[in-house]
């Protein structure tokens, strides 16, 4: 009998839901080729399996090691597109995930890898940015400067030594696509490195990963490795080296001139800017720091080109949005469609509603600093500029969907007990006002704060605001504030009377 | 692999200590690192103990006060020996939404410790983590380098019974 070869995923999250479990069970037998791939983020049907047949990949959802023989019989198999989930979707940056092997640069180039690279190769420094400004690619990790703005004062500053560095402390709770390309689809971003180092005439890389993502860095490893066995890591005859450096469980180095400091190996304290590291970063060099979706974003820009991008997405928020679905929601998972989609089109048409039982109550978008929003207020758009006006931000694309048991005031106080947890100490407003507003929290719950407190939290929220160094602080109080807003009751009952 | 190095206990005789630090010395005209060595250490002892400071600090060519800031600022940098198996217990909003604070609730009547602490017979430490960028299987338990995802309270007895 010959052997049936079925797709598994190997990405933490499919692990995490019981695909290793398969994958031990299953080693074993000798009438299956099990073949490693990355997950396409449908994780509420994880652990899923897959096989070839005349119609394109079947698919297995919620498989236990007893469901082998009806797998190997071809029974009950769904067709992966007519999964809505995944169906729906505008998968570009993310079209491959599910069906190849991640670390294998075969694979990689046989669904159109290095293309970009290959086109990048062919332009001068200033086509490429050229092309990158045609894109309107804004950066995707939460900041959404215009990339090629960066690249070009990198590229137009004199240096002996310039750097590309890929932030990978994606630290936001609740968001998992970087963590998802570094573990399936590592090369993508290797190669958006290069692009960015031959634009701006770089001789290295960093990708600083969060110690948090342990399968991750270890995927880079290899990825590097074996790209630079298969003679990747060079252009213009010389080389492009990429190296992995571990944080060490600082939230705030995920903020640019933070990451700088720790990759110094220095306590992860931001910088004053300017100057901006693409003028000085690293060592005082220029420095592109960007999101590691960001430079995943790059090759189809240079392989398609920059009109490709810009046709897709809303007037300010141009290419795809890459969303990542967790909390209540009956169906969490990744997804990738153009921005424009409203929030609750998100929710319905891919989360499906509720989970069992749950009843919605507060949506946070964009991570521990990302503002709450109720039900009413779910019809907003996903880009930039509407969020900016909403004084919310869509970050790094995390949404959380809170349901109806969950309390207001003490998701408040933890949020800002991360705050004060995590502020690097560099400026005032943060260090000190972060926990002064706990402590005002942790005073409300206690049934002994009055009216004054509440206003003393909302000035002390302003002044954080206008005041902080960084975005850590300067974005702490909005989802306490806006918590406070849109649910008053929940602290103004708990006022002493 | 990488976590059940990481989580390994281990004394570092001073013979290897001497080693790894002669290693990890900036080459001539190039900047010291101080995180990468504390990492370096704390790969192979599980933690880093406090007295190791002076000689790391010269072996970089900076101040002890150097290092100890460094030391002091990073949370995964354990100064306390660590117990023989680490829990990690997401806190992260995703975590949050689906109820974690139960989990850690029986964790902890479990094992009798709270969050940042090791239980007295250095089996288990328990340590909260804010996001292990699982939250679609949320809530999430890691235990050395196994990541446990969709955990439900009644769960927590059987994954403690493997680990010794």
């Amino acid at each position: 009998m010959s052997r049936v070869r079925l797709y598994l995923s190997n990405d933490t999250s499919s692990c995490a839901a019981g695909a290793e479990r398969l994958a031990e069970a299953w080693r074993q037998r000798s009438e299956v080729e099990l073949i490693r791939t990355s997950s396409r983020g449908a994780f509420f049907l994880e652990p899923m399996v897959e096989r070839d047949s005349p119609d394109g990949r079947l698919a297995w959802c919620h498989v236990t090691a007893d469901d082998l023989p009806k797998i190997l019989a071809g029974d009950g198999g769904l067709p992966i597109s007519t999964i809505p989930f995944l169906s729906k979707q505008t998968r570009h940056t993310f079209a491959t995930f599910g069906v190849t092997e991640p670390l294998s640069p075969e694979a990689y180039q046989a669904h159109g890898g290095l293309a970009g690279l290959r086109t990048a190769q062919q332009l001068s420094s200033s086509a490429i940015i050229r092309e990158i400004k045609t894109s309107r690619l804004r950066g995707r990790g939460g900041a959404a400067f215009p990339v090629w703005k960066k690249w070009d004062v990198a590229a137009t500053t004199t240096a002996d030594r310039k750097y590309v560095v890929a932030n990978a402390d994606e630290g936001d709770a609740g968001t998992y696509c970087d963590r998802m390309i570094m573990e399936g689809d590592p090369f993508r971003l290797i190669e958006g490195m290069l692009i960015c180092g031959r634009a701006i005439g770089a001789q290295a890389g960093y990708v600083y990963c969060r110690q948090e993502y342990p399968k991750a860095t270890a995927c880079l490893h290899d990825a590097i490795r074996a790209a630079d066995a298969a003679g990747w890591l060079e252009f213009d005859g010389r080389r492009f080296s990429i190296e992995v450096v571990s944080g060490a469980g600082s939230y705030v180095c995920g903020e640019e001139t933070a990451l700088l400091e720790s990759l110094e190996g220095r306590r992860g304290v931001v910088r004053a800017r300017p100057p901006h590291p693409a003028q000085s970063g690293l060592y005082g060099q220029p420095t592109i720091v960007s999101n590691v979706l960001t430079f995943a974003t790059i090759p189809n820009i240079l392989a398609r080109g920059g009109s490709w991008h810009a046709s897709m997405g809303t007037e300010g928020s141009r290419g795809t949005a890459v969303l990542q679905l967790g909390g209540r929601v009956k169906q969490p998972g990744l997804i990738e469609v153009p921005f424009g989609l409203t929030l609750r089109e998100v929710l319905d048409q891919f989360g499906q509603g509720m989970a069992d039982g749950a009843r919605l109550k507060a949506v946070q978008v964009g991570g521990p600093l990302g503002s709450l929003f109720t039900d009413a207020q779910l019809d907003i758009p996903i880009c930039f500029d509407a969020f900016a006006q909403a004084d919310a931000i869509l970050g790094h694309g995390g949404i959380v969907v809170f349901d109806h048991e969950t309390d207001m005031l003490e998701l408040s106080r933890h949020l800002m007990a991360f705050v004060a947890d995590e502020s690097c100490g560099k400026c005032v407003p943060c260090r000190i006002g972060s926990v002064r507003a706990r402590e005002i929290l942790e005073t409300v719950q206690a049934g002994q704060a009055t009216e004054a407190d509440l206003s003393l939290l909302a000035e002390l929220g302003d002044t954080m605001k206008l005041t902080s160094l960084c975005g850590l602080g300067g974005r702490a109080p909005y989802p306490v504030l806006s918590a406070l807003e849109r649910f008053p009751v929940e602290f103004r009952s708990r006022l002493r009377s | 692999m990488l976590g059940s190095m990481r989580y390994a206990v281990k004394t570092l005789p001073p013979n290897d200590l001497v080693d790894l630090l002669t290693r990890a010395r900036p080459a001539e005209g190039a900047p010291p690192n101080i995180l990468r060595v504390l990492h370096a250490i704390h790969d192979v002892c599980g933690s880093i103990d406090p007295g190791f400071i002076p000689a790391i600090a010269q072996s970089q060519g900076v101040t002890d006060a150097d290092v100890a800031g460094v030391l002091s600022y990073y949370p995964s940098l354990n100064t306390q020996p660590a117990g023989r198996h680490r829990i990690q217990v997401c806190l992260g909003e995703s975590c949050l939404a689906n109820r974690c604070d139960l989990v850690v609730a029986a964790i902890r009547s479990q094992l009798g410790i709270d969050l940042d602490q090791t239980t007295s017979d250095g089996r288990f430490m328990l340590e909260p983590v804010s996001c292990v960028g699982n939250c679609a299987v949320s809530p999430s338990v890691r235990i050395d380098g196994e990541l446990h995802g969709r955990v439900r309270p009644s769960d927590i007895a059987g994954f403690l019974d493997r680990y010794r």
